[in-house]
């Protein structure tokens, strides 16, 4: 029975996938398309463009940088999604500012940020982290300001406040919400590490998808945007595996209500 | 509550229909009678002033070609443009045709685009460090961080054969790929030692106190050819025509231009925004009416042993 | 930079949090004077204004390559005076316009079709996280080929960004039905469509809604990088334009005018949304007890 469910399971994960790939070979079987190549030419390359040895060297340092700009978002993020949600006066200066520095494209920004960070790893994990940090940051202010205020006033009659207040009533009651925004931080973190190495970068993931562009290898290029896909399905497949963990108390909190 | 959300789907729809319906206008070289449309696909540089000025003085139309200027930022953009014939022309530099012709992209060049001075005291390229560097020669590149603006291009095949010319080792410089706007502030900044600059970002250096240790344009072959218009190989042999008029056109276009370099600049304010101080303290680079072959095959022979390409780039098939 | 998510998932009572800027139910009364939201907003503006005056005299960075605010104010001002800017603005804009319409009507569309059938969810599911994190970047050579440096290769880009952020705020509304009230409806005999009018698109709306402005802030992002990469026409490009020309000023002046632009969206999706969900405010500050 388990084997059964864990069959259906990955099968429903598959399915459409496969059903697209398989239309996408039929269709590009004959495409003489220079940017367009046939879906078997491009699997036919991936093998031996992605290598154990690329991997390491390109794909890893990628990984590693996405990781700590991703933590410092995190940290940044609730740090100051807590302070903000908590003074109303704090959030109507800033938000203003914050919206200014989020319509601004990436690579116009890029350049205004290597003025600062210089040109290595650093200005990549800024750039990664001032990306992630919004998604964290206004859901934690939106968490923070949504806290039950009977909560709030039964934790104050207890003497709760400080630290301890942060600790046991604000931060739980703001998780789901935090996750949320941690979830959609995922995806932004992947798009601006391709874009942060397309500056000055000399490996990367997105760096060797961006060489390939440059140096015509199409094939090549398609292989490593296939595998920009399989890295965010991975990482989100991750998340959501360390979510429901963390945050079991709440889907279950959840679950009894709507069936209440 | 629910009604303006639906005269926002409806508006969206009708704005997809309108969207739709409006047919994109530069297609394939389509025309009335004796005019041609034609589209280039150019990156708005000092190099490509020449097509500009010989639109402007009207040596397309009155070869029957009504000329439109299509601005993209790099070869990622024209060139899919060419291949796919929404440009009937694109401008390249030739490093980026030679390793495209490896892989079999359908494109042949078709005109000189722009050249080296050639002069070994001022040329439109050069390799900048700071004031204060201990650099002083290509020699002591060796071994150096050198910003190019794109990997396994004409920047460090140029560079390195500066470097050997001048008696350095050129295999452990460590070069790191950056736009030319951001070189000035990353060589200030020491985030780099060195950094290979065209004009421009040359003179913006200059002005900042920037020395040039190497001119590697110059090193690299006599009146050397950098970039090139080119066009794709399906053009070529469905109208030979319309290519050879552009090409006299644009032969003509740059011997003007040649003869004529104040003309040049003012017409350079008509498409970039350089600042007039900059315009006059620049170096122009030459523009020869004729491709120089055989700057290009020492370029495809120092690129093939440095690695750029992967196999001999055939220059029969990609040169007219 | 390109996208927020205000995923209203809730804090477990006093109904989920749509992520709106209502009024929170811890509202202080009114012992002292507050300043003004927007007094605030603008104060925070000019705070900027100021760190940019004083940075360049720093040797943090050269004026030479961040010019001090007086010098970006004056590009700024002679830049509105230019017609081919005017042009340029609007070109940015019809192709932001129309892109968000696309994406929206798109992902309204299949996120209540995918998430009313829970089969088609858990089908798609996979696709949706594989297809997500794939930068518009990465589809520039696509767009080229297939649009040339037009108006639709921006739009490509566009509503492929902004497309994704509508869709999961879609799903996750849809998700969040109450399931009595849909069995409820069911019993009184509503058909499918009567009940996606009647009681999921209702609950969705606030989610919704945010997508929508999550959506327009991408599709203004996108609309501009297309334009700076591709050479379409638009703000974007006479950025491209003044950046490979070293007009440091008028580029640092292009750069306000983006920003401008989208605090001024996020103004308008703002008031947007709270006239779309005046209804639903007065159900906010309900307590479970």
């Amino acid at each position: 029975m388990r084997a059964a469910g864990v069959l259906k399971r990955a099968g429903l994960v598959v399915a459409l996938p496969a059903v697209l790939l398989v239309v996408w070979w039929f269709s590009s079987a004959g495409s003489t398309s220079f940017y367009a190549p046939p879906l078997s030419k491009i699997l036919g390359t991936f093998a031996e463009t992605w290598t154990v040895e690329r991997l390491r060297a390109d794909v890893l340092p990628s990984l590693l940088r996405l990781a700590a700009g991703y933590a410092v978002a995190v940290l940044v993020g609730v740090a100051l999604g807590v302070l903000v949600g908590s003074i109303r006066t704090v959030r109507a200066t800033l938000e203003p500012v914050l919206e200014f520095f989020r319509a601004i494209p990436p690579p116009v920004l890029v350049p205004i940020i290597m003025l600062f960070a210089g040109i290595e790893n650093t200005m990549k994990i800024v750039v990664i982290a001032a990306g992630c940090v919004w998604p964290i940051l206004l859901n934690t202010v939106e968490g923070v300001r949504a806290t039950d205020e009977v909560l709030s006033d039964t934790a104050r009659s207890y003497g709760l406040t400080g630290p301890a207040r942060l600790r046991h009533l604000v931060l739980p009651a703001a998780s789901p919400q935090i996750a949320a925004g941690m979830r959609q931080a995922l995806s932004i973190g992947i798009i601006l590490m391709v874009i942060s190495e397309m500056f000055a970068a000399s490996n990367g993931l997105g760096f060797t998808i961006v060489q390939f562009q440059r140096t015509f290898a199409i094939p090549q290029m398609w292989t490593g945007i296939l595998l920009l896909g399989l890295l965010g399905f991975a990482l989100s497949v991750l998340f959501r595996f360390v979510e429901m963990r963390a945050l079991a108390w709440y889907h279950g909190l959840r679950q009894a209500q709507r069936s209440s | 509550m629910r009604r303006p959300l639906v005269a926002l789907t409806l508006a969206a729809a009708l704005l997809v229909t309108a969207a739709c319906g409006s047919d994109s206008s530069t297609d394939e070289a389509g025309g009335t009678d004796d005019v041609t449309d034609v589209t280039v696909g150019i990156i708005p540089i000092v190099d490509v002033a020449p097509i500009y000025l010989g639109e402007e003085k009207g040596f397309f139309a009155k070869r029957g070609i009504n000329l439109t200027m299509e601005s993209g930022q790099g070869g990622a953009a024209i060139v899919p443009g060419v291949v796919s014939e929404q440009f009937q022309f694109g401008f390249s530099n030739v490093t980026s045709l030679l390793t495209a012709q490896t892989r079999d992209v359908p494109v042949q060049i078709v005109a000189n685009g722009v050249a080296s001075t050639g002069n070994p005291d001022a040329d439109f390229g050069g390799v900048v460090v700071r004031e204060d560097s201990p650099i002083q020669t290509a020699a002591d590149l060796a071994g150096k961080k050198v910003a190019v603006n794109t990997l396994k291009n004409i920047g460090d095949t140029s560079v390195r054969e500066s470097v050997r010319k001048a008696g350095g080792n050129p295999d452990d410089i460590e070069f790191v790929e950056m736009a030319f706007p951001q070189m000035p502030a990353a060589v200030e900044n020491g985030d780099v030692d060195a950094a290979w600059m065209v004009e421009p970002s040359l003179a913006i250096a200059k002005d900042a106190g920037g020395r040039v240790v190497a001119w590697n344009f110059v090193d690299t072959a006599p009146n050397l050819t950098v970039a090139v218009y080119f066009t794709s190989t399906k053009l070529a042999q469905e109208n030979p025509e319309l290519v050879e008029r552009f090409q006299e056109a644009m032969a003509e276009s740059l011997s003007y231009a040649n003869a004529h370099p104040d003309e040049v600049r003012t017409v350079l304010r008509s498409y970039t925004d350089i600042d007039q101080a900059i315009l006059d303290a620049m170096t122009l680079p030459l523009w020869p009416a004729e491709i120089n072959r055989a700057s290009i095959e020492r370029v495809a022979e120092l690129g093939l042993a440095d690695g750029v390409f992967e196999s001999e780039p055939d220059l029969d098939a990609l040169l007219p | 930079m390109t996208a927020v998510d205000n995923t209203p998932v809730g804090a477990g009572s006093a109904g989920p949090d749509r992520g709106t800027s209502a009024p929170s139910h811890r509202a202080a009364p009114t012992r002292r004077r507050r300043p003004p939201t927007a007094l605030l907003g603008v104060a925070g503006l000019v705070g900027l204004l100021v760190l940019v005056q004083i940075l360049p005299s720093t040797p943090l960075v050269s004026s030479r390559y961040l010019p001090p605010a007086t010098e970006i104010l004056a590009a700024l001002v002679e830049l509105l005076g230019d017609g081919a800017f005017w042009s340029a603005l609007g070109d940015t804009l019809t192709g932001w316009a129309i892109g968000l319409a696309v994406a929206v009507t798109a992902g309204i569309v299949l996120g209540v079709l995918i998430g009313s059938v829970p089969a088609l969810r858990a089908v798609t599911a996979s696709t949706i996280e594989f297809l997500r994190p794939i930068p518009s970047v990465a589809l520039i050579p696509l767009a080229v080929l297939l649009y040339g440096t037009g108006l639709e290769s921006t739009l490509l880009l566009v509503v492929y960004a902004a497309f994704w952020q509508v869709l999961v705020q879609v799903l996750y509304g849809v998700q969040d039905v109450d399931p009595v009230a849909d069995e409820t409806a069911r019993s009184y005999g509503l058909g499918r469509w009567a009940r996606i009018r009647h009681v999921i698109w209702p609950t969705s709306l606030p989610y919704v809604m945010t997508g929508v402005r999550l959506a327009a802030a991408v599709a203004l992002v996108l609309a501009i990088t297309a334009e700076l990469v591709i050479g379409a026409p638009g703000l974007g490009n006479r950025i491209a334009v003044a950046q490979t020309s070293g007009a440091v000023d008028l580029m640092y002046a292009l750069v306000v005018v983006t920003g401008l632009l989208g605090v001024g969206i996020n103004l308008i999706a703002r008031a947007v949304e709270r006239r779309a969900l005046s209804w639903h405010q007065s159900m906010r500050g309900e307590v479970i007890v």
